[in-house]
């Protein structure tokens, strides 16, 4: 069906060109050409409109900025280098540089990236440029720390490894803690949805099988004018997650359109805001450029299981239209959802994009090479032995008794020279535990059973599990010790922070 | 208005708010509440003026309960604020929301000053001075 309409040309680039030059193209963004096929049609959309503009703003993480800082005298060979303190990848010649967006300040952590100064660099503030070398005979100077500006670059040029998702999967939270991730603050219970991309304005799912965009296709970047340089890394087509590597020169950029943020407790980032033409040359893309936020669904997974992304457990589908209600129903409940990304920006850009091919400033072109449709995206397996909970635990656990007395187990602790004891019933399934600082506690206030004293909300950790999760685990409960119980509750060992120091002690080996 | 109540160990007990509610016919909302046997704090929002609201504010002192204006709340640097939405679906009242035109809108009647949102913000324009 769809390489039958394929064939059905309708108009070609060229000729939409023609008519931008005359002044009598038919341009209309996304949201304003689902409007006219629910009134007249998609035959109507094909035979009246030339271009449909899209726009997307959100966090693309992976994005960056090819520098060129031009040759101080006397000249430096550049071996480290940073900009505001937020390091610059130097594995290039001698005065280029990468600056990512993700790339953390060393003075002030978190809270300013390799985004952020982007941003400054786009709004014309004074970046301080600092860089250490060794000295060569062609290049002496080991040390230099001067302020620039965007002006002072030779060249500034965005290249981004991957930006534009297709769509994004939602994210939510079943754990009893608040989470901060690169989807945002997700409260625990299921206390809210968060969500990104910008749905039926997002420029991908317009085109979803590629017809148009391609390698060379003229795009809005970052309020400047851009290119598609290729597929984005991950880039997935068949499930529908297409990623797009693009480029565009920073100095025509507008700090508007390109913003450093940073998401709480996970680092700094880069919003962006993207902008491509759609031009209706046949059927199938008169088709697609119509479909709404209803027709466009992802999954909510569960951040709470700290697995790789494509494993963390999917708990509804959703359409776009849902997410942006802003409730979703997750069984019988209805939970606020909310954006990441910005849907006024994404809006803001498709109208200035539409503007532009209007005022004859804007151009399409013809991509070069289509898009591939197909692609993997394969997790990276671990072919080194990687230690488990299981090969560090304790197997030999001393346990005890919810009616023991308080005086024996705290015996039990001195002469074993154990912390943490594991209180469990007659099955032999958890039921509680109790530390030194427990039996303190017992003896001030003149306690004798082990059940008036002992925590009953358990922090464990299953034998399979990988041992940076654990640690972060114990870390987050400010605890030193988790009993390590199957799948029935059964205690089958103890893993504590002292385990883990003898045990991985300067690297990853098991000893 | 905003007032946060504080009921002390002798009064936490009655159902004093309830009794108001009924008494005045003022719907009052209650935005945050910290109870135990000892003590309580509520942060409501009473939504009359003038002598109604003075009628249920000294209804409160009557019952023993202390009554202090709840004054802080968020402030938002518009100029920096891209119209995400990150900080809407954390906020617990509702007290952030997306207006008709995907920009955000903030009503300090409901607001209850829990900084959620502060953190939440990507480009750190919510503040609480």
């Amino acid at each position: 069906m769809r390489e039958e309409n394929k064939e059905i040309r309708i108009r070609s680039i060229d000729e939409i060109n023609e008519k931008i030059k005359r002044g009598d193209a038919v341009v209309l963004t996304a949201e304003e050409v689902i409007k006219l096929a629910e009134s007249s049609g998609v035959e109507a959309v094909a035979k009246e409109v030339d271009v449909v503009t899209t726009g997307t703003f959100g966090a693309m993480c992976s994005s960056g900025v090819f520098l060129n800082f031009g040759h101080s005298d006397p000249p430096i060979k550049m071996v480290r280098c940073w900009l505001n303190d937020v390091p610059v990848y130097k594995g290039l010649a001698a005065v280029d540089g990468y600056l990512g967006a993700t790339s953390i300040s060393e003075t002030r952590g978190l809270e300013y990236g390799g985004g952020h100064v982007i941003e400054d660099l786009v709004s014309g503030k004074e970046v301080v440029l600092r860089a250490e070398s060794y000295g060569t005979d062609c290049y002496p100077r080991r040390h230099i720390e001067t302020v620039i500006t965007i002006d002072d670059l030779n060249q500034a040029i965005l290249v981004n490894p991957r930006n534009c998702y297709q769509r994004y999967e939602a994210a939510t939270n079943s754990s009893d803690r608040i989470l901060y991730t690169y989807m945002g603050t997700l409260l625990p219970n299921y206390g809210n949805v968060t969500f990104s991309g910008a749905g039926q304005l997002n420029p991908l799912c317009k085109d979803p099988s590629y017809e148009t965009i391609g390698f060379g296709t003229k795009i809005f970047l970052g309020g400047g004018v851009g290119y598609i340089i290729g597929e984005g890394t991950q880039h997935n087509p068949e499930p529908g997650y297409g990623t797009l590597m693009v480029k565009g020169d920073l100095k025509q950029m507008n700090s508007r359109y390109l913003r450093g943020a940073s998401f709480y407790r996970y680092g700094p980032t880069l919003y962006i805001g993207i902008g491509i033409p759609i031009p209706i040359i046949n059927m199938s893309v008169a088709k697609t450029v119509a479909l709404r936020d209803e027709d466009i669904f992802v999954n909510i997974r569960d951040y709470a299981v700290p697995s790789r992304p494509d494993l963390r457990p999917i708990i509804k589908r959703v359409s776009y239209a849902e997410l942006r209600s802003g409730k979703v129903y997750l069984g019988d409940r209805k939970v606020p959802s909310s954006s990441l990304s910005s849907y006024k920006m994404a809006r803001e850009i498709a109208e200035t994009l539409k503007k532009w091919i209007l005022e004859g400033m804007f151009f399409l072109t013809k991509p070069i090479e289509p898009l591939p449709k197909r692609g993997k995206f394969k997790p990276l397996e671990i072919r080194r032995k990687e230690p488990k909970v299981g090969d560090i635990m304790n197997r030999h656990v001393i346990i005890a008794k919810p009616n023991d007395d308080v005086n024996s187990v705290a015996a039990k602790l001195v002469e074993k020279g154990i912390d943490h004891l594991p209180v469990v019933d007659d099955e032999g399934k958890l039921i509680g535990i109790v530390t030194s600082w427990d039996l303190a506690k017992a003896i001030a206030y003149n306690k004798r059973r082990l059940d008036e004293i002992m925590t009953r909300r358990v922090i464990t950790a299953f034998e399979n599990e990988s041992i940076d999760v654990v640690v972060r685990r114990m870390a987050q409960h400010n605890i030193s010790g988790v009993p390590v119980v199957d799948a029935m509750n059964r205690v089958i060992g103890i893993l504590t922070t002292d385990d883990i120091s003898r045990k991985i002690v300067g690297g990853r080996n098991v000893t | 208005m905003r007032v946060k109540l504080i009921y002390s160990h002798d009064v936490v007990e009655k159902p004093i708010l309830a009794s108001i509610v009924l008494k005045t016919g003022v719907p009052i909302n209650i935005l945050e509440a910290k109870v135990n046997a000892q003590k309580g704090e509520l942060i409501v929002s009473i939504p009359a003026t003038g002598d109604k609201l003075r009628e249920v504010l000294n209804l409160f002192r009557e019952a023993g309960v202390q009554v202090q204006e709840f004054t802080e709340t968020l402030r938002i640097d518009w100029d920096k604020c891209m119209a995400c939405g990150a900080c809407i679906s954390p906020c617990p009242t509702g007290a952030l929301k997306f207006k008709d035109d995907w920009s955000i809108e903030f009503d300090d009647e409901k607001c209850v000053a829990c900084k959620v949102c502060v953190t939440a913000c990507p480009v750190r324009a919510i503040s609480l001075p």
